[in-house]
């Protein structure tokens, strides 16, 4: 398996290092590091960064870390080696990736960071992070409201190593703790995963037959819980997801999800390729290294104007 | 007025209260608190008796607009407002912040939530053109985000910014009485600050002080 992964990553270089030559464009290229584009969102960050760069004149080097530390660590040595311009980079992991990013300053090629933060400040030029307390704030006032303001509830709570699981769960609670009315009988990670979310939600349900809701981390997640909850014909469950994918404004306009929470991601990764761009025609990006966007609730009232992690003016 | 008064005194008290419980665990009281997330609520409690009191309430009263002279500026479009009067939030996409303070007759009143609200008629029409959070659920971080003396990028992480959006928001309800009974109907006087992101949404205002008339 590794030695399998090993040998991918290669030929990915080498069709890379083979490549630039005769496609490189005028300003060079910029390399696109995201989780895997199974999830839509990551999907969008890289088409939104691949889109903006190429009207920039870069060429773009799309890749997928996994949420593997170690094949990113690689995937960097890849670029490294591939001379490329700079790195947009949605990390996998806080703490594992601060090294990763540091080659690629000791190369002399700057990374702009998107989505996800890394506990080190310095080392990545930029790192534009969606608000996601902010974010997480909104889903839960909406799910406090939908609830009644009291209920037995549930958390699916996001994979472990990803600082977004954290800081969501924390904003959900900042909000629902502070009614007393609502209980949390169950809380479980299904790490960011549908199918695992599919298999929590029906055990939950299982030990906790009053649940009333559903507070996910993010909207695959919501996704699995509410299929469980259609099989079981608990269709009453209030879901409330976060991210603002496609697959979750089709389930609030069939009235099945009842809210979740945009994040930016097309506009986000845009974004960073422009300050990458900025950086480096001039050195500078002008801006503070992190910056916040607020996050956006998403419900029955605005859903539609909702397409691939862009809300519609 | 007095009523105000004495309810700061609380605040006041109840801030130093917490500031005395961190000396009474923290041990030496020179030490600064750690960076990390441990430290938060130590350095949270710090910042709000350095800038609550001394520097924001101020700021707030002497840089309220009324809500003709707010409506007046947004009719000039949301970004020339809130360059001459507001304050804007960390970020792309955050909202523009102004203070704001007036009077208005409550046209309905929410009071048996965690998250009570007035809502409140000031130019006359019979209509609410604003709502009054009287907490203890606050929504928003407009008190931090209009305070020029925070600054995102001095913070830890959205974690620690988040804190201390909670505990200004803890605080400002904290010196808010509720109104006895319905108030429907009624002229009630406020000073606040609100969040817009465009110049036509419902103003949502997190009151520094309520005064419902008899």
């Amino acid at each position: 398996m590794n030695l399998k992964r090993r040998l991918l990553v290669s030929t990915v270089a080498l069709a890379f290092a083979g490549a630039l030559p005769s496609f490189a464009a005028a300003e060079g290229t910029i390399a696109i590091i995201t989780p895997s584009h199974d999830n839509p969102f990551f999907k969008a960050e890289a088409d939104g960064a691949a889109a903006k760069a190429v009207e920039l004149g870069y060429e773009a080097m799309i890749l997928v870390h996994d949420d593997d530390a170690n094949k990113q660590s690689q995937l960097f040595d890849s670029a490294i080696a591939a001379g490329v311009k700079a790195i947009i980079l949605d990390n996998a992991g806080a703490d594992a990736s601060v090294a990763a990013v540091q080659k690629a300053k000791d190369a002399g090629i700057p990374s702009f960071l998107i989505d996800r933060e890394i506990t080190s400040t310095g080392v990545a030029v930029s790192q534009i992070v969606s608000n996601n307390y902010q974010g997480a704030q909104l889903g839960a006032e909406e799910f406090v409201r939908l609830m009644g303001e009291g209920g037995e509830y549930a958390e699916l709570l996001g994979r472990e190593s990803d600082t977004n699981a954290g800081i969501r769960s924390q904003g959900y609670h900042d909000v629902i703790d502070q009614y007393p009315d609502m209980k949390m009988v169950a809380q479980q990670t299904a790490n960011w995963s549908q199918t695992e979310a599919y298999t929590v939600m029906e055990s939950m349900l299982q030990a906790n037959p009053g649940i009333k809701g559903v507070i996910s981390g993010n909207d695959t997640m919501a996704m699995g819980a509410w299929a469980a909850l259609e099989a079981a014909g608990r269709t009453d469950v209030i879901v409330v997801g976060f991210d603002g994918s496609n697959d979750v404004r089709d389930s609030i306009a069939k009235g099945g999800i009842k809210a979740t929470v945009l994040q930016p991601a097309f506009a986000q990764a845009q974004m960073a390729v422009m300050q990458a761009d900025q950086f480096l025609k001039t050195g500078a990006t002008g801006l503070e290294e992190k910056q916040l966007m607020d996050c956006v609730l998403i419900t029955a009232d605005n859903a539609a104007k909702l397409e691939t992690f862009a809300l519609a003016e | 007025m007095k009523q105000l008064a004495l309810t700061a005194a609380c605040v006041a008290a109840v801030l130093s209260l917490s500031a005395c419980k961190i000396v009474k665990t923290g041990g030496d009281t020179d030490k600064a608190p750690a960076a990390d997330a441990s430290g938060d609520d130590a350095r949270i409690a710090a910042l709000m008796t350095e800038t609550w009191e001394p520097k924001l309430i101020p700021a707030i009263t002497e840089r309220a607009l009324t809500p003709a002279a707010l409506r007046t500026a947004l009719a000039g479009g949301l970004e020339a407002a809130g360059t001459a009067h507001g304050k804007a939030g960390s970020g792309v996409g955050a909202a523009w912040n102004f203070a704001i303070a007036g009077e208005g007759t409550v046209t309905a009143a929410k009071l048996d939530t965690r998250a009570r609200v007035l809502d409140v008629d000031t130019d006359g029409d019979g209509t609410a053109d604003l709502t009054l959070q009287l907490g203890p659920v606050v929504k928003g971080s407009a008190l931090r985000d209009f305070s020029p003396f925070y600054d995102f990028s001095g913070f830890r992480d959205q974690i620690e910014f988040a804190k201390l959006g909670r505990a200004l928001n803890d605080a400002a309800s904290a010196r808010l009485t509720v109104p006895e009974g319905d108030p429907t109907g009624k002229t009630v006087s406020f000073t606040g600050v609100l969040a817009l992101k465009s110049p036509t949404e419902t103003w949502l205002v997190t009151p520094i002080s309520v005064e419902v008339m008899p």
